[in-house]
């Protein structure tokens, strides 16, 4: 990765490329210090300087010289010998207990978990109880039925060990279990042994990978403890727990005996740890996306520049809210540099208006509603326009300001109301703590306007229902709790984003009629994303239609859906379930929506367009007035023809 | 209809086990109440309901991954309920699933030539050459090409994911797929081209479906008949423009009646009446006699007490209502109800 942080300007990035570069530092240190030891496990007869074994008591307890580089022991053996020596134990110590730990915990743990029932209780009950105890207290039971000696050792550890390795893959096939692909591998009528080996097993590798690099660390550190006490390796074989057991006895006449195996065991164990920590990273970072954001905007912006045929901003009213003017937002893209996601958006939203943004998923709707939050997240920033609400430019506040936007004048639904309220709270907490927060009310006026808003948004029996906890409401309740906690600081602006998308049809129409009715009482602006057209044409008063990043139609509702002229837009009306009577094949738009970064250049839709002409290579300005369309052809008989 | 069905459940009760608080007790809960349903070779049926109804507990029962608690499920000839979860190979091999979800419904870990091949593994002694060009032969039927053998699930987007997890499904040429909400995840133009792909490969290979959807608009272009569930029963079905254009049961009305439509003026008109006559707000719990009768707008007195048997429609098919038997009584003599559908 090269850290090219001077044409920067992003002092988080550079910040983050520096955190990057010394966690980079760290992987290689640890790297090295376990090559080192694996080294000198295979290697030691032809490293170490001496002997491990050879006494001599004449040059007993002495400390560091250029004969013996570490000094001598009690009975004059070579330190450094020994210590080389002792790395071959501590790898076949690792080695060893580790696999009896994964052969025993691993299949035992993937056959209870799918096993369940009775199985299930009596081994985790078992494990529960060796779990409870001490483990070194364990080890030395069974080294008591075994006996001492460093294979029975690693033996014993390697029995403890496996609890964990088993609650692990356990774990892992409760939660694949339940999968789809586990519940369709069953229709298919495969074996269990096969959806275990096939299906589930090849899912547990990455949390596997990562205890194994703990469980290493362990068993070096429970090798150490065992010979110290004397129930691993017996003297006079040299490891790095005899050696300080030997220390120990000697700390008066030679304090520096300790030191050299004590560090081998803080370096080794410390670099193992370390290693795991990186591997489990870097299992993470498969999952989110991949930001690196040294990499200046320009290059993108020759591509889609912020044009300077953009639309001229929508006029102005009075009563305008929301002003968005020119919006940019760009991610980082995996493959490095940054892509854009929304470019050259302007729309308006006035007092007791609707605005429905539409658009199928990976328009960019969402994240239209989340840039004026500021809530972009990870990767991803806006680059130009302006957001303005009620005259404050949202983009020049800083982070503190910004807090203080959100919530008070503008607050936000979200699709999944049992995932936006946190379970852990009652719902009338959870709206009492914004109104304390934000308003600065008393805990108790706090409360009492709780119960109005929740007894306001509709559901029935409010004193009550606020001391239930979110998972004790139905999807449409819990939206309402949601809607009545957006609605407590009385905002400028309401963002709904797919508010009824989770819900039943019948709810979905509650929930509907319930946004009109507030927005009677409250006057908010809303801006209400969504994919169902059909949702959009009961509950906005004018509609935007996003494709790829940009608004290809803005017209009032009946109007768009009396006569809709991007071709998109009519695609997506033809395409609607009620919208034909006739039997399949069911009107499609051909392809799919491009991802950012592989726009076609020009109009974005031309390569699904059934009207493309060569004209439609060139950018496309927003164009009108009153209503704003996208296209070269609108308004074209032929294209109004093929309506 | 054919004389043989397909597939014939009778009176099919599900019921979940589910621990209350830290009590070792468990109580029941009858997720499916009774069903009796039908499909007839190369027929599709659409199961809709809003969520809790217990469509996908039929679905689930079908496809052997939970038990039936009482009924009967035959196949052809094979009693499946009798045989718990345990199919035998014969019946496992005719009746395959496509679910909603495409991001959960593909293991990760695997490629999509060896998901599509899994069923052939199972069931099949084809060789690895055998099996990957069959898989390849089966990616053509569903628009992806042999190319996207090698690649794996996060790969695809959700529409082509669908389309693997349906190449899967037909990798065994079976007699049935239970689509459950296959389509309900996508965007509307992506869902309606699974609709055409799934509509096309029936009329091709002659499957019948057991469709279940929330979304009635959507089913009815695809189904030939369709039966509604409310809290465990079925309370209405019958051939699929009959249930559509002039459903019977006051719930199938309101499920219709709800799905908002794409012409602002009409919506608004809806919206006038709904504010005029408010729909009666009741928890959808279970109730004694109609289940429905604590939310219905024409309820009756025995509706509260007494649970309605399947009355015949006129147009085809039976709605669980005392409205459609006091229809019926009035319908003059010699104009018997059709209860073939």
């Amino acid at each position: 990765m090269s850290v090219q942080s001077a044409s920067a300007s992003d002092r988080g990035a550079r910040s983050g490329s520096r955190r990057r570069a010394s966690a980079q530092a760290v992987t290689v240190a640890a790297v090295a210090v376990l090559s080192l030891l694996v080294i000198a496990a295979v290697a030691a007869p032809w490293i170490a300087p001496y002997d491990p074994l050879h006494q001599s008591l004449g040059a007993a307890l002495q400390g560091p010289s250029t004969a013996h580089w570490l000094g001598t022991d009690d009975l004059g053996r070579d330190v450094l010998s020994r210590l080389v020596y002792g790395c071959r134990i501590a790898v076949i110590a690792a080695a060893e207990a580790t696999s009896i730990a994964v052969v025993l915990g691993v299949p035992l743990g993937l056959f209870v978990g799918y096993r369940g029932g009775w199985w299930d209780w009596a081994v985790m009950r078992l494990v529960e109880a060796v779990v409870s105890i001490p483990g070194i207290m364990v080890a030395i039971v069974i080294i008591a039925i075994l006996g001492t000696g460093l294979h029975r050792a690693m033996i014993a550890l390697g029995i403890l060990f496996s609890t964990s390795f088993l609650r692990l893959a356990r774990g892992v096939v409760l939660t694949e279990r339940e999968e789809v692909y586990v519940k369709l591998a069953r229709v298919v009528g495969a074996s269990d042994r096969r959806i275990l080996l096939r299906h589930i097993f090849p899912n547990i590798a990455p949390p596997l990978i990562v205890q194994v690099t703990l469980t290493v660390g362990a068993v070096l550190l429970a090798e150490a403890g065992l010979s110290f006490i004397g129930l691993g390796v017996q003297p006079p074989d040299a490891s790095w727990g005899t050696m300080l057991n030997t220390a120990a006895s000697y700390m008066e006449l030679n304090w520096f005996l300790a030191i050299p195996p004590g560090i081998a065991i803080v370096a080794t164990v410390l670099s193992i740890n370390l290693l795991g920590d990186v591997i489990r990273d870097s299992i993470g970072r498969g999952v989110a996306v991949g930001v690196k954001p040294t990499t200046p905007v320009a290059r993108f912006e020759a591509a889609a520049p912020a044009s300077p045929e953009s639309a001229a901003p929508p006029p102005r009213r009075d009563d305008d809210v929301l002003r968005i003017e020119g919006l940019q937002v760009v991610v980082s893209a995996k493959e490095g540099g940054e892509v854009p996601v929304i470019t050259d958006l302007s729309l308006a939203i006035a007092r007791g208006e609707t605005l429905g943004l539409v658009g199928e998923s990976g328009s960019g709707k969402t994240l239209t509603g989340l840039s004026i939050l500021g809530l972009i997240g990870a990767g991803g920033r806006s680059t130009h326009g302006t957001i303005t609400l009620n005259g404050t430019e949202l983009r020049a506040l800083t982070e503190r300001q910004r807090e203080q936007v959100r919530g008070n004048a503008v607050a936000m639904v979200f699709q999944d109301p049992t995932t936006s309220l946190n379970p852990a709270f009652t719902v009338g907490n959870q709206i009492a703590e914004v109104l304390r927060a934000k308003k600065g009310l008393s805990r108790k006026a706090a409360w009492a306007r709780t119960i109005e808003l929740i007894d306001r948004v509709g559901i029935p029996r409010p004193a009550e229902r606020a001391r239930a906890y979110p998972h004790e409401l139905s999807g449409g309740m819990a939206q309402r709790v949601a809607i009545a906690r957006a609605l407590s600081c009385n905002p400028a602006l309401l963002i709904a984003d797919e508010p009824t998308t989770a819900l039943d049809v019948t709810v979905q129409q509650e929930i509907l009629d319930l946004f009109r009715d507030l927005q009677d009482e409250f006057g908010m602006a809303i801006l209400f994303v969504t994919h169902d057209l059909a949702v959009a044409a009961d509950i906005c008063d004018r509609i935007a239609v996003m494709y790829a990043g940009e608004i290809v139609e803005v017209a009032p509702v009946d109007t768009l859906f009396a006569t809709p002229r991007h071709p998109y837009t009519r695609g997506l009306l033809s395409a609607m379930p009620h919208a034909s009577d006739r039997d399949p094949p069911l009107p499609t738009i051909r392809g799919t929506v491009p991802r950012p970064g592989s726009w076609p250049r020009g109009c974005r839709f031309s390569d699904r367009c059934g009207f493309r002409t060569d004209a439609c290579g060139q950018r496309v300005p927003l164009t009108g007035t009153g209503r704003l369309v996208r296209c070269l052809r609108a308004g074209d008989p032929e294209l109004e023809a093929g309506r | 209809m054919s004389d043989s069905p397909l597939l014939e459940i009778r009176d099919l009760w599900v019921t979940y086990w589910q621990r209350s608080g830290l009590t070792l007790r468990r109580r029941p809960f009858h997720a499916v109440k009774g069903a009796t349903l039908s499909i007839a070779p190369g027929e599709t049926l659409g199961l809709v309901g809003e969520s809790g109804s217990g469509k996908s507990s039929i679905a689930n029962a079908v496809l052997g991954l939970v038990p039936a608690a009482s009924g009967s499920i035959r196949f052809g000839d094979a009693e499946l309920s009798a045989m718990k979860t345990r199919y035998p190979a014969a019946a496992r091999r005719q009746i395959q699933a496509v679910f909603q979800d495409p991001f959960s419904s593909l293991n990760p870990s695997m490629t999509v030539g060896d998901i599509v091949a899994e069923p052939l593994r199972v069931h099949t002694g084809m060789s690895r050459e055998e099996r990957r060009a069959r898989a390849a032969e089966l990616l053509k039927l569903v628009s992806l090409s042999e190319e996207h053998l090698g690649r794996h699930p996060h790969q695809f987007s959700g529409g082509q994911r669908q389309r693997v997890a349906i190449a899967a499904a037909l990798a065994l040429q079976p007699r049935l797929i239970v689509l459950d909400e296959p389509a309900s995840a996508l965007d509307v133009s992506t869902q309606n081209q699974i609709i055409n792909l799934l509509y096309e490969r029936r009329d091709a290979l002659g499957i019948a479906y057991l469709l279940i959807a929330h979304d009635l608009a959507l089913v009815h272009h695809i189904s030939d008949r369709i039966a509604v569930m409310y809290l465990g029963h079925i309370v209405e079905q019958g051939p699929a423009g009959r249930v559509y254009s002039a459903p019977a049961h006051p719930y199938t009305r309101a499920l219709l009646e709800a799905v908002p439509l794409l012409d602002p003026a009409r919506q608004r008109a809806r919206r006038a009446a709904r504010k005029a006559a408010p729909a009666v707000e009741a928890p959808r719990d279970a109730v004694s006699g109609c289940p429905y009768s604590n939310r219905c707008p024409s309820v009756m007195a025995r509706c509260r007490s007494a649970m309605p048997a399947a009355f015949p429609v006129e147009g085809g098919g039976t709605a669980s209502c005392f409205l459609a038997e006091d229809r019926g009584r009035a319908r003059p003599a010699g104009e018997p109800a059709s209860l073939a559908s």
